[in-house]
């Protein structure tokens, strides 16, 4: 009796020993072909989302002067519709300008990365795009495409990559193609670009702004405003696309 | 804490997630403006990095969330292990996409972060959930 007795509990915390070993093993498993599998597909999703699109937008990329450029110039700086830069900075520069016009990119690729680099990143100055379609038909069609990447805050990329592609005036060079690849690098969705740009609201809103200007009596591009923000505007004359003419006014008016 | 409240907590964040997630959805949809104080949610949710394979990343966030939800209401291992590993993911992809928002797109969606909150705090409470489970097990 006494051997039959002792028998038990000598193997029974032996298989529950084992047992508990095996199922501890079981769970470690199943927790780490758990985590492994979820880095794995979180790991796909991202070469997913890095490379799905990427190859159109370096095609795009490829056709386009500038775009390295573009970026570099505007990135990280705040954008809302037709302005560039801090909604509460203390200077306000206001440009009336056709995207066909060559004073106009010549503004915009000699004076305008010195404004935004020493003023509009800083904060000290916030740029207002007010465009004109007076050079022809090309310019209308630049300034829908432009006007609707500004519903989606990417106004001032599309319009840096079109003056730095800009082509002879009333040549065709706005192409649909060009329109495309454009917002496309300016990091705007470039169906949602095509259809506001052909949608009433983008048209009345530059209706809009060639009433206010003809009002004024802008009769030529580009016109600049300055003034403090949400003071009154005045016409800023310059004689040369030189960035010391527009630094000193701003100057001026944040020294106030 | 019990795992009956790590599970009521993880279904609520997901359920929390789910409402995020379903309102960006609703509004890439209805096509209506999104409600944002960062300036930046209409940039972040028209960039490319907004779709994955041409389905919105709201939507994979639907269903990420519905899924965690489901695994928060299951009993058992297999509930708890799914747990970790769908709130795994969708933790790594979302930090993926604040980098991107940050880094790249130069511009932050409060919704995204607020969901990037959301996922961060249902991944702690999985990772607990399992690990309360097994200390309670070896307490046994």
């Amino acid at each position: 009796v006494p051997r039959t007795q002792a028998a038990p509990p000598v193997q029974a915390p032996k298989r529950r020993t084992e047992s508990r070993g095996s199922t501890r093993l079981s769970r470690r498993a199943i927790y780490a072909i758990a985590v492994g599998a979820a880095v794995a597909l979180a790991a796909t999703l991202v070469a997913v989302s890095q490379l799905v699109g990427s190859s159109a937008e370096r095609t795009a990329s490829s056709r386009l002067t500038g775009v390295r450029a573009t970026a570099g110039l505007l990135a990280g700086i705040p954008q809302e519709g037709t302005t560039l830069g801090r909604a509460h900075a203390p200077v306000t520069l206001v440009e009336y300008a056709d995207i066909q016009c060559p004073y106009c990119g010549q503004f915009a690729r000699e004076v305008l990365p010195t404004l935004v680099r020493r003023y509009v990143r800083k904060g000290d100055v916030r740029l207002e795009f007010q465009g004109l379609a007076r050079v022809g038909p090309d310019s209308y069609t630049a300034l829908r495409s432009v006007t609707a990447a500004g519903e989606q805050n990417r106004l001032w990329n599309m319009l840096d990559l079109l003056y730095r592609n800009q082509g002879p005036e009333n040549s065709g060079w706005v192409t649909p193609q060009l329109l495309q690849d454009a917002s496309l690098a300016a990091g705007a969705e470039p169906s949602r670009v095509a259809r506001d740009a052909t949608s009433s609201a983008i048209a009345n809103r530059i209706d809009a702004v060639e009433r206010q200007a003809s009002a004024a009596g802008i009769d030529s591009t580009p016109t600049f405003a300055i003034g403090r923000t949400g003071g009154r505007l005045h016409y800023l004359p310059f004689s040369s696309y030189d960035p010391r003419e527009f630094g000193r006014p701003i100057e001026q008016l944040l020294a106030r | 804490m019990t795992e009956r409240t790590l599970r009521v907590a993880i279904a609520a964040l997901a359920s929390i997630g789910l409402g995020i997630a379903g309102y960006l959805v609703y509004a890439r949809y209805a096509d209506v403006a999104l409600v944002c104080s960062t300036g930046g949610c209409e940039t972040v949710q028209h960039s490319r990095y907004a779709k994955l394979v041409g389905i919105p990343v709201a939507v994979v966030g639907v269903v990420g969330y519905a899924l965690i939800l489901c695994a928060a209401v299951a009993r058992g291992e297999a509930a708890r292990a799914a747990g970790v590993a769908l709130s795994t993911v969708a933790a790594l992809f979302a930090a993926y996409l604040l980098v991107v928002q940050v880094a790249v797109i130069h511009a932050i969606c409060q919704w995204c972060v607020a969901s990037d909150a959301v996922i961060a705090l249902v991944t702690a409470l999985a990772v607990l959930r399992a690990l309360s489970y097994r200390r309670a097990e070896n307490a046994r």
